[in-house]
């Protein structure tokens, strides 16, 4: 198992091997149950080669307090959310404060916003928040696979560095 | 692959119901009438993809029924909303909407909630920042409800005939004329 550190926090990580062949879990954070609903089962129908976990969370304060106690590879999130939005609640989890903890492995977990909210504007935030990527609702697919793969890549290549 | 539900929101919908009681009735072919008044109502391209998901479970009809709920709960919450003059309730709920509806690939509905969306804010229609007043906002919003109403009961009919709820009595008259 190696230790790498990336803005001066330390992270354990898997091998790439590893990765390459350990499933993922999965959070999906959002508000609405026919999202939920479709997001889940298309996790479950066409990505059984990668998701070996899901889990459900209805908004952005269910998500927080889950990723305090529990490590993930990868969080799908909604963004307009009542209370804590998506951007507010990427925001969090990046910053990982003494107010708003999460685990250190979900620190820099891969996020990538799941919104009907896609205009060029609304992806650079989401970027500068620190989301890997944006897929539009309704979701097709072959974008969601493209999106999950980049971002599991992008975690590969910080263990390879 | 396990999948842990959590919660149900939208006031007690059951997003994920394996085993859930389902319609008995076989899903019969669309006329071609039928299929293509799909066009402009429901995008099958989106739509399909949920149909291809279709397991003994009944996925896809289960979903269509819970979107059935969550919109005349939506269509409730709107109505008070209106009478309140509350434009963001308006709008959240406009948003709420049209991201189900959009993932099932209710067009019209989601181009109206789009609007809902931006009326409540005080944007125009097109979601430009130029500030409309409030009465405006609402007499927009007013018309806008109607119209939605509308185009939620033609996706609805549409949904229930493309299931086997109900009979496609203007497709069958159709296709009656065209054997003539």
């Amino acid at each position: 198992m190696s230790v790498d550190s990336i803005h001066g926090h330390a992270l354990r990580l898997d091998s790439p091997l590893q990765l390459d062949q350990r499933k993922i879990k999965v959070m999906i954070v959002d508000d609405n149950s026919i999202n939920l609903s479709i997001l889940s089962r298309m996790l479950e129908k066409h990505f059984t080669d990668i998701v070996q976990l899901t889990v459900f969370m209805t908004s952005g304060v269910e998500a927080l307090q889950r990723l305090a106690t529990e490590e993930f590879d990868l969080i799908l999130m909604d963004i307009d959310m009542p209370v804590l939005t998506g951007v507010q609640t990427t925001v969090a989890i990046r910053q990982n404060t003494s107010e708003c903890p999460v685990l250190e492995h979900n620190q820099n977990v891969p996020i990538i916003a799941v919104t009907t909210s896609d205009g060029a504007e609304q992806r650079a935030l989401y970027q500068q928040v620190g989301m890997s990527d944006c897929v539009s609702k309704p979701i097709v697919l072959s974008k969601l696979r493209s999106a999950i793969e980049g971002a599991m890549k992008g975690i590969k290549r910080v263990l390879c560095e | 692959m396990a999948v842990e539900l959590r919660d149900d929101s939208d006031n007690g919908s059951d997003y994920s119901r394996p085993g859930s009681p389902s319609l008995s009735l076989p899903t019969p072919p669309l006329s071609g009438t039928s299929r293509s008044k799909g066009l402009g109502i429901v995008d099958h391209a989106t739509f399909d993809q949920l149909l291809d998901m279709d397991d003994e479970d009944e996925f896809s009809k289960n979903l269509v029924l819970n979107y059935f709920e969550q919109a005349e709960r939506a269509f409730g919450d709107m109505d008070e909303a209106m009478s309140a003059s509350d434009l963001l309730a308006l709008s959240r709920l406009g948003h709420f909407l049209k991201g189900s509806s959009a993932q099932l690939g209710v067009l019209k509905v989601k181009a109206s909630c789009e609007k809902l969306q931006y009326y409540g804010q005080r944007m125009d229609a097109a979601g430009q920042h130029s500030l409309i007043s409030n009465e405006e906002a609402e007499k927009q919003i007013r018309v806008l409800l109607t119209q939605m109403r509308h185009e939620y009961d033609e996706a609805e009919n549409y949904l229930r005939v493309f299931y086997g709820e109900q009979e496609d009595e203007e497709g069958d008259e159709e296709d009656q004329r065209q054997q003539q």
